[in-house]
């Protein structure tokens, strides 16, 4: 055996050893769990509630009785990711390419700084600005008269802009950042004017990080609990909340199972139906998510 | 040796250039500059600049980095606006007009070319923006055309990323080129090639040019490039222009000592000026030696008194063997010991450390050397040069 | 959280996020959050001005008890003073998880690893958590202050199993509604007038709890049924009157009071206290019995079976049952007690009061919870479809 075979041998086995952590990482946190789900999807409730083995589909033949909770997330969830989207490219856009040195560092700060407090006490914060004590009040002094916000639908797409809006500048000013300004020089020397060069040069160039922003958003709103809780009161559900409700209420795991599986199975259709859209939109070039 | 060939080269574009006609009202300037400056904040980009372009010639701003030559071009391309003077383009103002709506168009530095988009597709960029849009038929046959004068037919579904830096080069240049401007400006174009490849993409230009026939403008901060393709070059330095002139006159009749040093490679020998007439001048050296050299044409005035230098262009130094008889053309000279030798192909380059005049630098050709069998370091020898092929020049 | 911080050192950041942390998931009541986040200094200025309260505990104090006892309950269900001065007396932080449901209850104790030594289950719920082996018997004889002949029969009678007594009455109350007054221009006295108020005047300003029992049950009294029923035809029309509903209302929750504080909200299912607090700070804010009837119900301590800290928990019901604690207990949160001797120590307004103390044929219409409810898949899975519609 030569000595580089040797130096070989033991470099795969430095792999192997570094890789083993996460490999065991992967199976106990990401498999186990959704093996666990699986099976319980397959059983059925025990009549003080809980899990009781069993074979059957039942679970699945009842997963009509949440339609509303998957029409629900699947609207909002794309229509806040969208609404994300076209609130966070312009203010991505002014921080990337037109802001200066110092309003850049300000307007970066201004967009991190909410991350130094709980998710939750800021959306709490929006029970008061949307309630009968914040802007309906406003909108009494012109006349609007018992006008409802707060658990409703829009109230739910307020919290979810407001939460997730950072994950979509971000990834986006990246894209934008890392694009050549020579690029839009050039455009505007070849004729094109400012939104022609918006359209031809920038928007394509800066879908990587449209992209990622979209799916960071996206697949994070489809397990949302929190802000439909919270901004709807119960009212705009989530799958999130009626999994929540599955186990933590009604205690009928299986049904819970099939539900959270039903979940997965739709969100992985959902991005995988993005990603060859967007590809496609791309022509030839490679999809780079990140 | 390069720089003759570059010359001669050179020689043979002026005379190109002025073959070019001229239309009938007699408007021969492409571009002009009527007093332009541009601050950036404190910086003096350019300062108080007046110049004219002749169309259809192929104009170079020369100069260190920092000197204003890319501001320059990008105030004709519009992406500065001068807070002072005019800038022209065919006779009419151009001030406050945005860059996509000039009829000038830019190969930039790294070529900006669009990476998600195909050759064809940067190539008929320009095109699409315009309005009434052509026909996709008529951008495919005109991107066809481009890509056959940039000689890249085939690689119109390639992406630019694929492509070698001098194939990039080229469609960039198809890309500008199909849009027909006035003028075409090529911001350091050669600079990301490596040196073979600029040769003949300095060569490729010049054709091009020819086969286009518009005005070229082109910045850089290569000398030889300059030289070897420009009809006139304007040489600047802190925003203001120094020279402006053909090759040349420039290598020939340097106006000031940074002119001689910028064009080509001299021998300066500062001192006091201790003589100055209109034809030329006398410096007198530290050791108390006195050169004298003629006064280039519009070279700036020498007064008595003032420091001055005088510039000998390595190739007029002739170099001889101590021993032997003395070089009956020079009537300036002294004894040295060569220290270096540099075989350059048709020519040698000597380094001679002399005790009067210090380090020079001089270029034998190779019949010269064949005649006289050549020097090695540490032989003994004498310099020389006539006192005709010396300047006297104002210090930088 | 330890009552001790409700003291003069301030709050920290990293404290006040975990606190805020806890709050948010439900663990902890709002009162409790803005006790220890230094928002409700009045509680500790009270604790300091009663230093009789700390004497309450010596018993406890002298036995070792542990530094800290974890309790599960509802919202708005006690005096953060009292358990400060237990604390004080007895050196045990108390732990405080606060649910709006005892399905939740439930489930975290079917679930495993809670923690609690102390939790609140109501009168229907403890014989399924005796079939579950989920609460364990009480020895009565570590409860000094327990004494039977001093409760209401009816109140006490839950508590006890196959013959074992399992938990000792905290609280009793109704299930009616609250609404306000100045919004509310009718006057409903019955639960069909709630639900049909639901569907017109009052619409998009209803609450219902989060709470199966009271939720269905109190759509069940819409149509005369009983508040417990599990028939599936009944149960139906239950389903159907709470989905006509749903769009109407301002939302499910078991934590009311904030919406109908800022007049979000102007009608919502309550228990007593909640009516009680809610009137007592604004006035137009009535607590109403439906004529049909709904829930009467009794809340109990009890110690689950996998109690970490049983001797703390014993220690701390015993303090809690103790007739002068207890007391300002319901001074605090206005559910009236089983137990006479606290009784007598409550102010004429409160024992006089219709909130707390109905007329009789009002709380003769109530009914108990019933076990059946609480696990009742359908009862489970028309609750969960109403929400998730």
């Amino acid at each position: 055996m030569t000595a580089a075979k040797v130096a070989g041998k033991n470099g795969n086995r430095v792999t192997a050893m570094l890789l083993l952590p996460t490999t065991l990482w992967f199976l106990l946190l990401l498999v186990m769990p959704l093996v666990v789900i699986l099976v319980f999807s397959l059983g059925e409730r025990a009549p003080a509630g809980g899990y009781q083995a069993a074979l059957t589909l039942e679970q699945y033949a009842n997963l009509p009785a949440r339609l509303k909770a998957f029409t629900n997330t699947l609207t909002l969830s794309p229509l806040g990711t969208l609404i994300c989207m076209v609130i966070a490219y312009p203010l991505a856009y002014y921080l990337a390419i037109k802001a200066g040195r110092r309003a850049k560092a300000l307007l970066l700060t201004l967009v991190i700084v909410p991350f130094w407090t709980s998710f939750l006490i800021r959306t709490y914060a929006w029970i008061y600005i949307l309630g009968g004590r914040g802007i309906p009040r406003l909108l009494e002094m012109i006349g609007i008269e018992d006008l409802r916000l707060i658990n409703t639908p829009t109230a739910v797409l307020i919290g979810i802009v407001y939460g997730y809006l950072p994950l979509m500048v971000f990834p986006i000013y990246v894209s934008l950042e890392k694009l050549d300004k020579g690029l839009l020089e050039a455009s505007s020397d070849l004729g094109a004017n400012p939104v022609r060069t918006f359209l031809q040069v920038t928007l394509p160039l800066s879908a990587p990080g449209l992209i990622t922003g979209s799916l960071l958003v996206f697949i994070l709103l489809m397990g949302e609990y929190l802000i439909p809780a919270i901004l709807g009161g119960g009212k705009v559900f989530f799958v999130g909340n009626a999994l929540v409700d599955l186990f933590l209420q009604s205690r009928n795991w299986p049904f819970g199972s099939a539900v959270a599986v039903a979940l997965v199975v739709i969100m992985l259709v959902a991005i995988a139906l993005y990603l060859s859209l967007a590809g496609r939109e791309r022509g030839r070039q490679d999809v780079s998510i990140i | 040796m390069a720089r003759r060939n570059a010359l001669a080269m050179t020689g043979g574009n002026r005379e190109r250039a002025g073959g070019v006609p001229r239309d009938s009202s007699g408007q021969s300037a492409d571009i002009e500059f009527a007093g332009v400056t541009k601050r950036f904040g404190e910086v003096v980009a350019v300062d108080d600049v007046s110049l004219s372009v002749e169309r259809g010639a192929f104009y170079t701003f020369l100069g260190p980095s920092g000197c204003g030559k890319t501001t320059s071009l990008r105030l004709i391309a519009g992406f500065e606006q001068p807070d002072q003077g005019d800038v022209r383009i065919g006779g009419a103002s151009v001030v406050g007009i945005p860059p996509y709506k000039r009829p000038v168009n830019m190969v930039f530095q790294h070529y900006a070319l669009f990476p998600h988009l195909t050759v064809a597709d940067n190539i008929g960029y320009g095109l699409r923006q315009r309005a009434p849009r052509p026909t996709n038929s008529e951008i495919t046959g005109q991107v066809g055309e481009m890509l056959e004068l940039v000689r890249l037919s085939g690689f119109e579904t390639r992406r630019v990323w694929e492509l070698s830096g001098g194939q990039q080069q080229r469609v960039a240049l198809a890309r500008a080129l199909i849009n027909h401007p006035t003028v075409l400006l090529l911001d350091e174009p050669l600079a990301a090639l490596d040196r073979k490849l600029r040769r003949e993409m300095q060569i490729e230009l010049q054709t091009l040019q020819r086969e286009v026939g518009i005005t070229f403008v082109l910045v850089t901060h290569d000398q030889e490039e300059a030289l070897s393709m420009s009809d006139t070059i304007c040489i600047m330095r802190d925003g203001r222009i120094v020279q402006t002139g053909g090759p040349k006159e420039l290598y020939d009749e340097p106006v000031n000592g940074y002119v001689a040093d910028f064009v080509g490679k001299s021998n300066f020998f500062a001192g006091k000026v201790v003589e100055a007439t209109g034809t030329g001048a006398a410096v007198e050296l530290e050791g108390g030696r006195v050169l004298s050299g003629r006064r280039p044409k519009n070279g700036e005035t020498l007064a008595p008194g003032a420091r001055g230098v005088i510039a000998v262009r390595p190739e007029l130094v002739h170099v001889t063997p101590t021993a032997g008889p003395t070089a009956s053309q020079t009537d300036v000279e002294a004894p040295g010991r060569v220290k270096n030798r540099i075989f350059l192909g048709e020519h040698t380059e000597y380094l001679v450390g002399t005790q009067e005049l210090g380090d020079i630098l001089a270029l034998v050709p190779k019949h010269v050397e064949a005649s006289d069998g050549g020097f090695t370091p540490g032989d003994e020898v004498r310099i020389g040069w006539r006192t005709s092929a010396a300047l006297s020049l104002a210090e930088r | 959280m330890s009552y001790k911080n409700n003291g003069d050192t301030p709050i920290s950041a990293k404290k006040f996020m975990e606190e805020l942390r806890r709050y948010q998931k439900g663990s902890v009541s709002r009162r409790h959050f803005l006790g220890v986040t230094g928002l409700g200094l009045a509680t500790a200025a009270m604790a300091k001005a009663m230093p009789e309260l700390a004497g309450i505990g010596k018993a406890h104090a002298a036995a070792n008890i542990g530094d800290r006892v974890s309790i599960a309950t509802w919202p708005n269900y006690y005096d953060p003073a009292n358990y400060e001065a237990f604390t004080t007396a007895t050196g045990a932080d108390v732990q405080i998880s606060v649910f709006g449901s005892n399905e939740e209850m439930l489930a975290k104790l079917q679930a495993g690893g809670t923690g609690w030594d102390v939790f609140v289950p109501t009168n229907y719920t403890i014989s399924t958590y005796v079939e579950l082996d989920l609460i364990q018997p009480l020895d009565l004889s570590r409860l000094a202050n327990f004494d039977e002949k001093h409760y209401i029969k009816r109140f006490i009678e839950p508590g006890t199993v196959n013959g074992k007594v399992y938990a000792v009455p905290k609280n009793w109350g109704t299930t009616g509604f609250v609404l306000n007054r100045k919004k509310v221009k009718t006057d409903p006295t019955t639960w069909k007038a709630f639900w049909d108020l639901t569907k017109t005047d009052a619409s998009g300003r209803v609450i219902v709890h989060d709470y199966q029992l009271t939720t269905i049950g109190n759509a069940l009294k819409y149509f005369g049924y009983s508040f417990n029923s599990v028939d599936p035809k009944e149960l139906a029309d239950a389903e159907k009157l709470l989905l006509e509903a749903k769009p109407h209302l301002f939302a499910i929750t078991s934590d009311y009071q904030p919406a109908m504080r800022a007049n979000d909200a102007w009608m919502s299912i309550a228990w007593t206290g909640d009516g009680l607090q809610l009137h007592r700070d604004i006035p137009e804010i009535d607590y109403v019995l439906g004529k049909e009837g709904g829930e009467l119900w009794s809340d109990f301590y009890a110690i689950p079976k996998e109690a970490p800290h049983v001797d703390a928990a014993y220690a701390f019901i015993d303090y809690l049952i103790d007739p002068k604690i207890n007391a300002r207990e319901v001074a605090a949160h206005g559910y009236p007690v089983p137990d006479n001797r606290t009784t007598a120590l409550l102010p004429k307004e409160m024992t006089e009061d219709p909130i707390m103390y109905p007329a009789q044929e009002l709380l003769d219409a109530l009914e108990f919870g019933a076990a059946v409810t609480l696990t009742d898949p359908l009862r489970a899975e028309v609750m969960a479809r109403f929400k998730a519609a």
